[in-house]
């Protein structure tokens, strides 16, 4: 089985993980089966709301990732929305550019934010997948700018030609799991914090296998813990299948 | 079967749906991944006024699964915990007594816990520490838990430099802050994580201070045995991490 990872940040400098190790983290994935990975970018380089040249580093970056290992690592765009319609728009279409086939959203602002109608209009106009952090806002109370997993399927509702990623299954929990029921264009990954018991299987049991993709957040995660929480989910292997490739390739039309 | 699990839990949670384990269907659970003895404590003594009873209620039921070693809770806090811990330390299969400082409220720099160190110490018996059961960040809303500061846990294993401490739920970077300078610790791994993350863990830690744990039911299982089985180790160094360190740390 070829597994896709569509969450993982190659290039992590705070940490040590920089375009020398590049090699070694994708070799950590294939050890593991995984063949392609999504590179979403050092996004807490700068913090959480990077200007606009910080935001050309980091896509620059991820660029370089897709270009020095094509058919490897697909990179996604990291935006930060609160810079306005002109910013987003320049940073998108260069990203395009550059070859970057979606769009990262982290916690510059909520999902819920009016700003956030030119990043889904530049995502609707390139076919752009957008990916958004999110977690539960309960205990960590940060919803000014921290996405709520309702925050996410509200974004997704809102823009219904847009696909959504939303980021850490398990920081949405059940909640968010319930909250995304019947929101067609949205798909959840796998990421997020340890790996809590019980959580991916609810996921498809409420959502169905296909809305639901494997991600690690490597390096933060370990690959093979990461795999572990679809492997032991209690799925079948048509389940898994779809979670672990099947659904990515389709969404992101990565054949 | 090699694998000595750190961690384990029987009886229901409230606030996820987990397996509510019992001693036959934990050990069934277990042996399907591959390990083969745990250390296991009792959920119903987490909220429970005492634990007391919980401890009473594990000791029995555990009799009949020798791959299973009951770890008591105990609360120094309460004025019972002397007679708790001699009523738990009868039982011969109690070599360890677990504390969960954030559910019980335990001050690690109190007198209570002073002197069960001291207890322990005169006994034989070893101190496992929780610092976080599940993350905080995912805590029942009306429940305001933190885990163990670790400046309060710095202090505490500053002031027992001599005695091996297990200490579950750190982060990986906790292990970074806290292994080399605590070469007495013991890491149990089941919160650790990070890119391959025993090799990982072997930079600011000792191999002797790894112990494998699945935290099971909170976590999935197949995680902790894949986080172990992925690191690319020396089979002795596996063997150590798998159960050797659990081992030693058990005994008198």
């Amino acid at each position: 089985m070829s597994i896709l990872d569509v969450h993982t940040h190659p290039l992590f400098r705070a940490e040590g993980c920089v375009r020398e190790t590049v090699g070694a983290f994708l070799n950590h994935a294939r050890a593991q089966g995984i063949t392609r990975v999504v590179a979403l970018g050092d996004v807490l380089a700068y913090g959480r709301s990077p200007t606009a040249a910080q935001l050309r580093e980091i896509n620059d970056d991820t660029a370089w990732l897709v270009a020095t290992y094509p058919g490897q690592i697909m990179g996604f765009c990291y935006l930060n929305p609160t810079l306005g319609e002109r910013a987003v728009r320049a940073e998108v279409d260069r990203g395009v550019a550059l070859g970057l086939r979606g769009i990262k959203l982290e916690i510059a602002n909520n999902a819920r934010d009016a700003c956030m109608r030119p990043v889904m209009q530049a995502a609707e106009e390139h076919g752009l997948v957008v990916l958004q952090h999110a977690w539960s806002m309960t205990k960590i109370r940060q919803r000014r700018f921290h996405t709520d997993p309702e925050d996410a399927v509200l974004l997704a509702r809102r823009y219904p030609n847009v696909r959504v990623i939303m980021a850490h299954l398990t920081g949405c929990g059940v909640r968010g799991v319930l909250a995304a029921r019947g929101c067609d264009n949205l798909w959840v990954d796998t990421s997020g914090a340890a790996p809590e018991a019980g959580l991916v299987g609810y996921a498809v049991e409420h959502l169905g296998a296909r809305r639901v993709l494997y991600g690690s957040d490597a390096p933060i995660r370990d690959y093979a813990v990461a795999l572990a929480r679809i492997t032991d989910a209690g799925l079948t292997t048509s389940e898994q299948g779809r979670i672990l490739g099947q659904n990515a390739k389709e969404l992101l039309n990565w054949s | 079967m090699t694998l000595f699990d750190a961690s384990t839990w029987i009886g229901p949670w409230p606030f996820a749906f987990l397996e509510a384990h019992t001693p036959r269907s934990l050990v069934s659970h277990l042996r399907r991944h591959g390990i083969g003895r745990a250390l296991v404590s009792p959920l119903d003594g987490v909220f429970a006024p005492e634990p007391g009873p919980a401890n009473r209620a594990l000791l029995r039921a555990t009799r009949s699964f020798p791959g299973l070693l009951p770890v008591p809770l105990i609360n120094p806090t309460l004025a019972n915990w002397p007679d708790e811990l001699a009523a738990c330390a009868a039982d011969n299969r109690v070599r360890v007594v677990r504390v969960l400082p954030s559910y019980h409220r335990v001050p690690l720099g109190g007198a209570g816990m002073r002197r069960l160190v001291e207890e322990l110490q005169t006994r034989g018996l070893r101190l496992a520490l929780q610092v976080r059961l599940i993350d905080e960040r995912h805590e029942y809303h009306g429940l305001s838990l933190k885990p163990v500061a670790l400046a309060a846990l710095t202090r505490f294993l500053s002031s027992y430099p001599n005695t091996p401490i297990l200490v579950g739920g750190l982060l990986r970077s906790d292990v970074t802050k806290l292994a080399p300078s605590h070469p007495r610790m013991l890491v149990d791994l089941a919160y650790a994580e990070w890119l391959d993350t025993v090799r990982t863990l072997l930079v600011p830690a000792r191999p002797e201070q790894l112990v494998f744990a699945s935290h099971s039911p909170f976590l999935v299982t197949a995680a902790a045995t894949a986080k172990l089985n992925a690191a690319k180790l020396p089979s002795s160094r596996r063997e150590r991490i798998a159960h050797r360190n659990l081992d030693r740390f058990l005994l008198p």
